[in-house]
């Protein structure tokens, strides 16, 4: 139903889509693969008209088409569900469904007839929702449902969506392959974009991979492809999803949280009593879908955040009312999840943002100066080791890749020899190469004796890395198993809230 | 960035605009010519409302477009509408350096400009009024006005006038040339009718012509039959009278075109009187340090009567007592 | 006190707080629209002057106090169209631009009248029109229906300004338009035309809110407005973004204005405190506002151009 043939689009700078050959066909759930940055929001924008091809047709139903607008695309029956959702927060659902589409009692709204064919829909395809709801009442499910049910409302037969499951908790993740694949069964045709392996394998009837804005593999038998399999088209080499690393030999308990409450930025309590102890040598995952209390929790042992009750000691000490300077004393160390906000300052160099924590280190002066031989040893030293790639030492930091930047914060975190270590959502953005290799430095550290915490939304990168694991929801800490107990249905089922069965 | 300078180039264009349009609205150059032989007297003035507001700022331009009219050879300038002060000294400042002879500060809330910049311009001569204090400098006269004269006048008349006995009085901020005017009027109506009733009514705005038009309505359902006002926000006044068919006396200038039916007569101010004083002086070769102050005895300040109104003959007839009362001294205007 | 309730004082400050309302609100409601849909219009206060001017000098020349009320509309039409120039096609920054038009406004409307008038000169008001029936019900009638056309005109917009906001799809595009121009865009609505639309009506209500203030008033004068049309900005935001709550603070700011003149007439208000008395409307106005309107939140793409990427 769809056909892209030759597909080239060029960014100044860059080659975002190389000759691209791309098709689905009705009642097929076709993936699109790649890391950040390979090309796949670029193609489907050029889908859905928010882009124009600088070569390269598109064909529906064998016709070439000229797609220059969304609405274009809505009108061939391409609908996309984008990975910022496209509703207004302050309309009801219905009345999102309706925007853009000729009413029935024009010009008036017909929002009780738009609110009968949600409620059908919904009840055909697995999306219940409740039309008159506002859409900033709604849980982040429920608005991708809204979004899919926009699709639906304007007929679309063909839907893209843009890494849907990015924010879904791994049941809510199910039943939408559930919808997915009612969609299919009515002969509709999906493009589903993700770089999640697993989910991957477990919905699609094709997989097309793109690196570098080329198509690198096509996958038509997907049941015998395999997570290494596709890892290896995505990045070009062999490479292990899961670090190599022995049992944890856990010591004495170095970080020991207890009773710990936090505020949030709005004022409500974000972190609502935590008990955890971190010992040497061990790493604690933290799971949780985003926005249950971690970023709190994470500021609060390293010190950026005072807690309004409980303690938070390292090593004996008693940080909970410590300054950040304090904290750092006391060698806790913490990889921030946004990292360019909190983690480096992008117009400086790659070696100002090396020096940024460690500046009044005695080894780095010579007279109350910088001593710029030492530094520049120090830095050319971490970022060999660390296999940041970037030109010159004094490159500022916004050009480098999100990996490599990434790669730079846990150089300079790690080269301080931490005592306590937190890593909040160490990965996300960065490409399975770079990942790789984090993953193998939060390992070393671990066995270096380091109390290290793991934070993270992604199930795999905590099942990979962690050797006990905390679910966190709604501020709370609902289990704590260890690594060898864990599996990932019931920590699904915890991660929304639900309550640990018996174990 | 490339949106950012499409931006700034239309808001240059935005800002060049409005300039050039308030720039040719706020000053009228009625310029004579500076070929003359170097023996032309340049005057500037600096006025807060607009030169024909039949108040205050219209006082002053008319005065001075006299007194040219009058000697000749003189060159006139007006920066008008500078409601902001900090825009008023630019321009006093404008033009003393363009070496205007005469830079007339024509605002009481101008003095402090003033005190700064005449020092800098000691071969300008500066004016100010209305007000009473010269710095001690000796290149700045200052001017006052006695309103409270024809105010006690009008206020005569006014009571004489009244049926209900009931007078209201609008004013804008209670100081300088406004207050002055107000409480004669009180007096007046006092004097002559110590019954009657006297509502004053500062709506503390110069410039919100909609607060005094409200102000009269205020004024009428509190039963006043004659009002008068000062400043220049009162045109709004004027007209509610006139749909109320409420008397209405002046100041400042003639307000009688306002609504020939209503109106009885005004205060108008004739600077000319002092100007004449202040060309002399400066011919003279004295730049400053005296005050002058326009009263019925010098004539500057004058009762004019608006002629298509029928004035009753006795209320005329104790007017001109009055003014000739006061002008001898026999009368205290307050 | 007590001189203060009698019947022809409360009646004079009732229909006073009403006849300052409706520039106001006529000007307010239109910055709603335009606040809505994502344009924040500083520039009222210019449009208004101007339109009070052009509807002066129609009046003054024609003697047709309609005309005058068209050739406001048309005005503010014109600079309507301008400023969605502006703060759309161009996508400039709207806080300043809209200081560029007041300051145009202010200059113009100046320059006009000097230069086509000169010397202000009385023109004809809006007849009262007594509404059959409710007008001769006793103090109410008088402090409600016995206004000008213009005044009942106002009030009928606030319903219909509610209707055409939440009932229809044009209202609909507005709200989506001004919370989030990308979800619009991808559905197919010109964000474009919506504002261009809104900001149109924004114009025109102003240019008929300085045109009504003008013949109301009879006169012209520079600067007449004397800022009601920042007043009018600010009561966009603390109604709301609500036609209702933009009506209760315009009539609010109108009332307490009204009854503190009232109150000063009569002497109840001393005059050493008259100066701060005449801050009272705005402080009053801005507390209550602040007070009802501090859970409503505004437009999520409030003064943000929308440029789509390509």
């Amino acid at each position: 139903m769809l056909e892209l043939r030759g597909i080239v689009k060029r960014f100044p700078g860059v080659l975002a889509n190389d000759r691209v050959d791309f098709s689905v066909r009705p009642g097929e759930v076709h993936t699109l693969l790649g890391e950040n940055g390979a090309g796949k929001s670029t193609l489907m924008k050029i889908v859905y008209g928010l882009y124009r091809p600088d070569d390269g047709d598109v064909l529906v139903d064998g016709r070439p088409v000229e797609i220059h607008r969304p609405t274009d695309a809505i009108a061939l029956g391409i609908g996309m569900v984008h990975q910022h959702f496209m509703l207004v927060d302050t309309l009801t659902v219905a009345e999102n469904v309706a925007m853009g589409m000729r009413s029935s009692r024009r010009p008036l709204t017909d929002l009780d007839v738009v609110a009968d064919r949600i409620e059908e829909l919904g009840e055909r395809f697995g999306l219940p929702v409740d039309p008159h709801a506002v859409v900033w009442q709604l849980s982040v499910g429920q608005r991708q449902r809204v979004e899919i049910l926009k699709a639906l409302y304007r007929e679309a037969r063909l839907l893209i969506l843009d890494e849907p499951t990015a924010v879904l908790t791994p049941q809510e993740a199910d039943q939408l392959f559930d919808t997915l694949r009612a969609m299919t069964a009515d002969g509709r045709g999906i493009i589903f974009i993700s770089h999640k392996l697993r989910e991957v394998l477990a919905l699609s009837d094709r997989i097309t991979v793109l690196r570098h804005g080329r198509v690198v593999g096509e996958v038509d038998d997907v049941g015998a492809a395999t997570r290494e399999s596709l890892a290896e088209m995505m990045v070009g080499r062999q490479v292990k999803l899961a670090p190599d690393k022995d049992q944890a030999r856990p010591g004495e308990p170095r970080l020991r949280i207890r009773g710990l409450r936090v505020q949030g930025d709005r004022g409500v309590e974000a972190v609502c009593g935590v008990d955890l102890d971190v010992c040497s040598g061990e790493i604690l995952g933290i799971a949780g879908v985003s926005g249950n209390g971690q970023r709190e929790l994470a500021e609060a042992v390293a010190g950026l955040r005072r807690p309004s009750g409980g303690t938070v000691t390292v090593d004996g000490v008693e940080l909970s009312t410590a300054s950040p300077a304090d904290t750092h004393a006391a060698g806790v160390r913490y990889i921030s999840e946004s990292r360019m906000r909190e983690g480096a300052i992008g117009a400086f160099t790659v070696a100002e943002n090396l020096l940024l924590v460690d500046h009044g280190d005695r080894r780095f002066h010579r007279r109350g100066l910088f001593d710029d031989r030492a530094i520049e040893e120090h830095c050319r030293h971490l970022v060999d080791q660390y296999q940041v790639k970037t030109p010159a030492l004094d490159t500022p930091v916004e050009s480098l890749s999100g990996g490599n930047i990434q790669k730079l914060i846990v150089a300079r975190e790690l080269s301080a020899r931490p005592n306590v270590l937190v890593a909040s959502q160490p990965t996300r953005g960065v490409d399975i190469g770079a990942a790789e290799y984090i993953h193998a430095q939060l390992v070393a550290e671990r066995d270096r004796g380091t109390a290290v915490v793991v934070i993270s939304e992604d199930l795999d990168e905590v099942l990979a890395l962690a050797d006990r694991i905390a679910v966190i929801y709604e501020g709370r800490i609902v289990d704590i198993v260890e690594r060898t107990d864990a599996n990932r249905e019931t920590l699904g089922l915890m991660m929304a809230g639900g309550h640990p069965t018996s174990r | 960035m490339r949106k950012h300078t499409r931006t700034m180039r239309w808001l240059v264009l935005g800002a060049v605009l409005a300039i050039a349009a308030a720039a040719c609205g706020g000053s009228d150059d009625s310029g004579g010519g500076d070929g003359g032989g170097g023996e032309t007297f340049r005057i500037a003035i600096v006025a807060p409302s607009a030169s024909n507001d039949l108040a205050f700022t219209q006082s002053i331009v008319d005065a001075v477009n006299r007194v040219k009219d009058e000697r000749g050879n003189i060159e006139v300038a007006v920066t008008d509408g500078t409601f902001v002060v900090e825009d008023a000294a630019a321009a006093i400042r404008d033009y003393a350096s363009q070496g205007y002879d005469l830079v007339i500060a024509h605002g009481s809330q101008y003095g402090g400009s003033l005190q700064e910049i005449a020092p800098e311009f000691p071969d300008t001569t500066f004016a100010w009024g209305t007000a009473a204090d010269t710095f001690g400098l000796d290149n700045v006269y200052a001017y006052e006005a006695a309103s409270n004269e024809g105010g006690y006048v009008m206020g005569v008349m006014g009571a004489m006038l009244s049926k209900s006995k009931v007078i209201g009085i609008i004013g804008p901020i209670e100081v300088g040339d406004a207050k002055l005017y107000v409480d004669g009027y009180a007096a007046g109506v006092e004097a002559e009718d110590p019954g009657a009733t006297v509502n004053i009514n500062y709506t503390g705005s110069f410039s919100d012509v909609g607060l005094a038009s409200e102000a009269a309505q205020a004024q009428i359902a509190a039963g006043a039959d004659v009002l008068t006002g000062t400043a220049q926000m009162v045109v709004g006044a004027v007209g509610v009278a006139k749909d109320k068919g409420v008397l209405w006396f002046g100041t400042q200038s003639n307000q009688t075109s306002l609504a020939p039916e209503i109106v009885v007569a005004s205060q108008v101010y004739h600077w000319e009187v002092i100007l004449d004083q202040i060309l002399d002086q400066i011919a003279a070769g004295k730049k400053g340090g005296e005050t002058f102050k326009i009263d019925l005895a010098n004539d500057g300040i004058v009762i004019e009567y608006n002629d298509g109104f029928d004035l009753p003959a006795d209320v005329k007839q104790k007017a001109e007592e009055t003014i000739a009362g006061i002008v001898d001294g026999s009368i205290d205007a307050g | 006190m007590s001189q203060f309730f009698s019947q022809a004082i409360l009646i004079a400050a009732v229909a006073g707080g009403i006849r300052l309302a409706v520039p106001l609100l006529l000007a307010a409601l239109g910055e709603t629209y335009g606040q809505r849909s994502g344009v924040l219009n500083l520039g009222v206060d210019g449009v208004m002057l101007l339109g009070a001017f052009g509807g002066y000098f129609t009046v003054l020349e024609l003697g047709n106090v309609w005309l005058g009320l068209v050739v406001g509309v048309g005005i503010g039409a014109i600079l309507g169209l301008a400023t969605a120039f502006i703060s759309v096609t161009l996508g400039a920054e709207q806080g300043i631009s809209g200081i560029g038009v007041y300051l145009f406004g202010l200059g113009m409307s100046d320059l006009l009248f000097q230069k086509l008038v000169g010397t202000p000169l009385p023109i004809e008001s809006f007849p009262k029109v007594p509404l059959p029936g409710l007008s001769s019900i006793p103090v109410v009638g008088e402090m409600l229906f016995q206004h000008s056309l213009v005044v009942y005109a106002a009030f009928l917009l606030v319903p219909i300004s509610t209707f055409v906001i939440n009932r229809t799809t044009f209202g609909m595009n507005i709200r989506a338009v001004g919370e989030n121009p990308e979800a619009a865009d991808s559905v197919g609505i010109s964000v474009a035309r919506v504002r261009y639309a809104t900001v149109l009506i924004g114009g025109i209500l102003a240019g008929v809110a300085g045109a009504a203030l003008a013949i109301d008033l009879g006169i012209f004068q520079q600067n007449l407005t004397n800022a009601q049309g920042f007043i009018a900005v600010a009561l966009v935001y603390f109604g709301a973004w609500r036609p209702l709550g933009v009506m209760g603070g315009a009539l609010l700011y109108g009332m307490v204005n009204s009854i503190v003149l009232q109150l000063k007439t009569l002497g109840i208000i001393p005059r050493s405190w008259s100066d701060i008395a005449a801050m009272a409307p705005a402080v009053i106005t801005i507390l209550a506002l602040v007070l009802v309107a501090r859970r409503f939140r505004q437009p999520a793409a409030l003064a943000k151009p929308f440029v789509r990427e390509t």
